[in-house]
């Protein structure tokens, strides 16, 4: 089954393409225009991490994607990092992620509403630091590590987006992700707020 | 389709790699090897049976004995009750204890520094000291409870006893007293500055973050003499040695419990003032105690109160020493006996088992 033919499944539960410029608003002085595959977006990104059990993610992401309503696809990537602490350690995660995407998009007026499925990967980057270790004289690995591990993963959001001015709209995303960490499910979440932009 | 085929071939064969998280074992700030030397039967409790011996991390606080500690008894009697109630004057006090492993293990794991009130100093210059105690264990609670002297009745508004409930049995110390040799752990952080806790003058400084350091001690009187010359008490160089502590095994002897005792002995008071306190109304059985008529002692310049104190010394067989001040007058908030109001007053009608006059 081609991706296309995969997300068009779950394409059936959205109304099909409606209008892709609304009726004039007398009193808009905005200007707004559909305007054409590609759209680039790009914005603020929090989640849950992927592989540290607690702490919220934040960073930034951006995406591509392609396609004309209802069916679209496209690629993703985000940058988030997380910093916690117990009494022995400090680790930060360092969250890239990477994602093939394909979504099911309904336009109506300046706004569009959709769902999109991402699937691909997620590089974490570990660095561990030792609480209170700098000051007991530790160096090296007994003061720090690192560690580097590739999970795959997938995301399922909702994207909300609104056509703001002339080819620009504001974008917000967000929903449930799933990774394979240790052999094992672990469910997060993760949300964008952003702006895109339509050739 | 080429990129998504290698992204899912990738997330495949990668799986997960070396991520720890919050798991994995916790790296150690240092390690402490110690054993203990001496013959344990030699010192064992007459009658005592399974022993359960461990070693413990106390660390040092700061404290200054009481006046009537240190001054020159103005009679038998008083020095007989100083001898039974006051401890070294330059004993090694307790803080807290942080650590406990089995005497067997022959290391102690530290996963955490002394905790900031323990070190005395200022951030840029702060040292903590601590003593490795060996103990029996008797009351099998994985750690050592540490003690406080008796506190016997009182009149007017008791509190009760306070009293630790230990059975834990001091068999040594590596740092017991600044009058005997000692071994100490320190964690020093930032300079080191020379100071009165638990003075090293003559030795090496100790090394940054943790160090095992040794020390000959000195004596009661060359502290007393120092002290009067402004000084520090001295060290003898030849005794001094300071090491990291991977590369040191700190040494413990056994000793008699009587002779160590006091290391697990929290004071109630560190900056040598004393509670004076109104008899009580049940006569005290001072036959069976060690106790004293004494003047109210005072430094130089201060004008001591014209009030004969009852000195009682805490029992013999008490794991720690103390003493406790009866007054015909007085108020619980002044450590001076100086009270705008008093809150007991029996110099006219003194309780009939008081067994001191009233004024010198």
């Amino acid at each position: 089954m081609s991706l296309r033919g995969a997300f068009a499944f779950v394409a059936l539960s959205v109304t099909s393409a409606a209008a892709q410029e609304g009726p004039p608003i007398p009193s808009d002085s905005f200007d707004w225009r559909a305007g054409e595959s590609p759209t680039i977006d790009g914005g603020l990104v929090v989640g849950f991490p992927t592989a540290l059990p607690t702490g919220m993610s934040k960073g930034l992401g951006g995406g591509v994607t392609f396609g004309d309503c209802p069916l679209r696809w496209g690629a993703r990537a985000a940058w988030v990092t997380a910093t916690e602490s117990t009494a022995a350690w400090e680790v930060t995660h360092s969250d890239l992620r990477l994602r093939l995407t394909g979504s099911a998009q309904h336009d109506a007026g300046r706004g569009s509403l959709g769902v999109r499925l991402g699937a691909g990967g997620t590089l974490v980057h570990e660095s561990r630091v030792r609480n209170q270790g700098e000051r007991a004289g530790l160096m090296g690995d007994a003061l720090a590590t690192s560690a580097f591990a590739f999970v795959p993963a997938v995301d399922l959001e909702a994207v909300v987006g609104l056509h703001v001015i002339r080819s620009w709209l504001v974008v917000v995303s967000g929903g449930p992700s799933l990774a394979i960490v240790d052999g094992a499910p672990r469910w997060s979440w993760t949300a964008q707020l952003g702006v895109a932009w339509r050739r | 389709m080429a990129p998504l085929k290698y992204l899912a071939l990738a997330s495949a064969l990668a799986g997960c790699g070396d991520l720890e998280g919050f798991g994995g074992e916790v790296t150690a700030l240092a390690t402490i090897r110690f054993e203990a030397t001496g013959d344990f039967e030699a010192v064992r409790v007459p009658g005592a049976t399974g022993e359960q011996l461990r070693v413990a991390l106390v660390w040092a606080e700061q404290w200054l004995p009481e006046a009537m500690c240190i001054l020159p008894p103005e009679s038998p009697e008083v020095g007989a009750a100083v001898a039974a109630g006051c401890r070294n004057p330059l004993s090694f006090s307790p803080d807290r204890v942080t650590d406990n492993v089995a005497l067997g293990d022959g290391e102690l794991v530290l996963t955490a520094l002394p905790a900031a009130d323990l070190m005395v100093g200022d951030v840029t210059a702060r040292v903590a000291y601590a003593s490795l105690v060996i103990y029996d264990d008797r009351d099998e609670t994985g750690t050592l409870e540490l003690g406080r002297a008796r506190r016997f009745p009182q009149g007017g508004f008791d509190p009760g006893p306070d009293v630790v409930p230990t059975r834990d049995v001091i068999y040594g110390a590596s740092f017991v007293a600044m009058t005997e040799p000692d071994t100490r752990l320190a964690f020093r952080e930032g300079d080191y500055l020379e100071s009165g806790f638990y003075p090293r003058r003559g030795c090496g400084v100790p090394l940054p973050a943790f160090s095992v350091l040794s020390a000959g001690g000195f004596s009661f009187a060359q502290a007393i003499a120092a002290t009067a010359a402004g000084m520090l008490p001295s060290q003898d160089p030849a005794t001094c040695a300071e090491a990291k502590p991977e590369d040191t095994v700190v040494r413990i002897p056994f000793r008699v419990p009587a002779e160590v005792q006091e290391v697990g002995c929290d004071q109630r008071r560190e900056d040598s003032t004393v509670r004076y306190r109104q008899p009580p109304d049940e006569p005290l059985d001072l036959a069976n105690l060690t106790y004293a008529c004494a003047k109210i002692p005072a430094f130089g310049g201060e004008t001591p109160p014209d009030l004969i104190q009852l000195l009682v010394a805490s029992p013999a067989d008490d794991r720690c020493k103390g003493l406790t001040h009866y007054t015909l007058f007085g108020c619980d908030e002044s450590e001076n006996l100086t009270c705008d109001v008093p809150e007991w007053d029996f110099r006219a009608n003194p309780p009939a088992w008081w067994p001191c006059p009233v004024s010198p």
